[in-house]
């Protein structure tokens, strides 16, 4: 073989498998579309230093992954958690623990009251309405996201 | 020409007995009976602003909505404290009544604790939050068949004072005679369904 077609050869040959490659990954931007975490309807009820407050939102999840809730937290109270009011024997209302709620890709969770809702725990000032509470959420696939919430009375 | 049948005096009197009788059925149906009767009874109870309170009888002569809340609740309680307000604000008429929010729980619910719950909630002078010695509201409560008990979430217990309640979720209309004539599912009950048996009782 004449000595110009090896060189031939090494110059396509590695041009191929980069465009190969380049497609590979154009198709692969088209299956996983970049999409966020989006948060609405978000608010906060009023609440009285040391005592309790819960914030509703509704949290979309139009990344490609089911995605998970993983965490809360907000710099107005001691503590954050997911919890959840539901009515349990003899029809009674009653509160639980709600973590790591997965959100599938395109679903919605709905954290609204008397349901799922986030409680801020042992307020460290009063909350009136009015105000606004910053609330850190940490989403297992898509990380942190802040958001702050007016407080309101009952809507 | 309209020919109107011909009575006997007799008949006549014995069809107008018949029509009074099924009309005051009729009245009798619609208006909701006894479900608990407190006539005979008196509990010694404190206002949010410390007063004393002797339930029922300072009530007497208005007709009252009652339900119940404690005020570490940071979802249910608000909710049905918002539904109580909706309650009034859509009555067009609000004399006579009273609203009334008794604790679940009287060791943590001070009458301050209540006044700053009445505060937050921006509830009128209509609303009245009451307390008492547990064992006066133990047995208010149990008299008016609600139920409350503590409960712990492991996560968030530092101290024994670190609990919620499973409790009821009730609203009543006790009426001017001190009498618990209507109930409902406090948090989620329409407050037109309310109002419409209010106008009845009152």
């Amino acid at each position: 073989m004449p000595v110009y077609r090896y060189c031939l050869l090494t110059l396509v040959c590695p041009l191929l498998l980069f465009w190969g490659c380049g497609s590979g990954e154009n198709h692969q931007k088209e299956v996983v579309a970049s999409g966020t975490i989006e948060l609405t309807d978000g608010w906060a009820r009023p609440g009285a230093k040391g005592m309790m407050s819960a914030v509703y939102l509704t949290i979309r999840n139009k990344t490609a992954y089911p995605d998970t809730l993983a965490g809360v937290s907000s710099d107005v109270a001691r503590e954050a958690e997911v919890h959840e009011s539901y009515k349990g024997e003899n029809g009674m209302s009653a509160m639980r623990p709600a973590p790591d709620r997965v959100i599938k890709s395109g679903d919605n969770l709905y954290l609204q009251p008397g349901g799922l809702h986030i409680m801020l725990i042992k307020l460290k000032d009063d909350l009136a309405a009015g105000d606004s509470v910053n609330v850190l959420m940490e989403f297992r696939h898509s990380g942190a996201r802040n958001v702050r919430l007016p407080v309101q009375a009952q809507r | 020409m309209l020919y109107l049948p011909v009575m006997k005096p007799i008949n006549l009197m014995l069809w107008t007995f018949a029509a009074l009788g099924i009309s005051l059925s009729l009245a009798a149906c619609n208006n909701p009976d006894t479900i608990i009767d407190l006539n005979n009874h008196s509990y010694e109870l404190l206002n949010e602003d410390s007063s004393a309170v002797r339930f029922p009888g300072d009530y007497s002569g208005k007709t009252t909505l009652i339900t119940f809340i404690y005020t570490h609740c940071p979802d249910v309680c608000p909710v049905i404290t918002a539904n109580m307000k909706n309650i009034q604000s859509e009555l067009a008429d609000t004399s006579g009544i009273r609203f009334v929010e008794i604790t679940f729980d009287p060791e943590r619910d001070t009458p301050s604790v209540l006044a700053e719950y009445k505060d937050v909630y921006s509830l009128n002078h209509q609303f009245s939050l009451l307390t008492g010695q547990p064992p006066e509201i133990d047995s208010l409560l149990s008299k008016l068949n609600i139920v409350a008990e503590k409960a712990r979430i492991d996560s968030l217990q530092q101290d024994s004072s670190d609990y919620f309640m499973r409790h009821s979720n009730t609203i009543y209309i006790m009426d001017k005679q001190g009498r618990i004539r209507t109930e409902y599912p406090a948090n989620v009950v329409p407050p037109e369904n309310v109002i419409e048996d209010l106008q009845k009782i009152r």
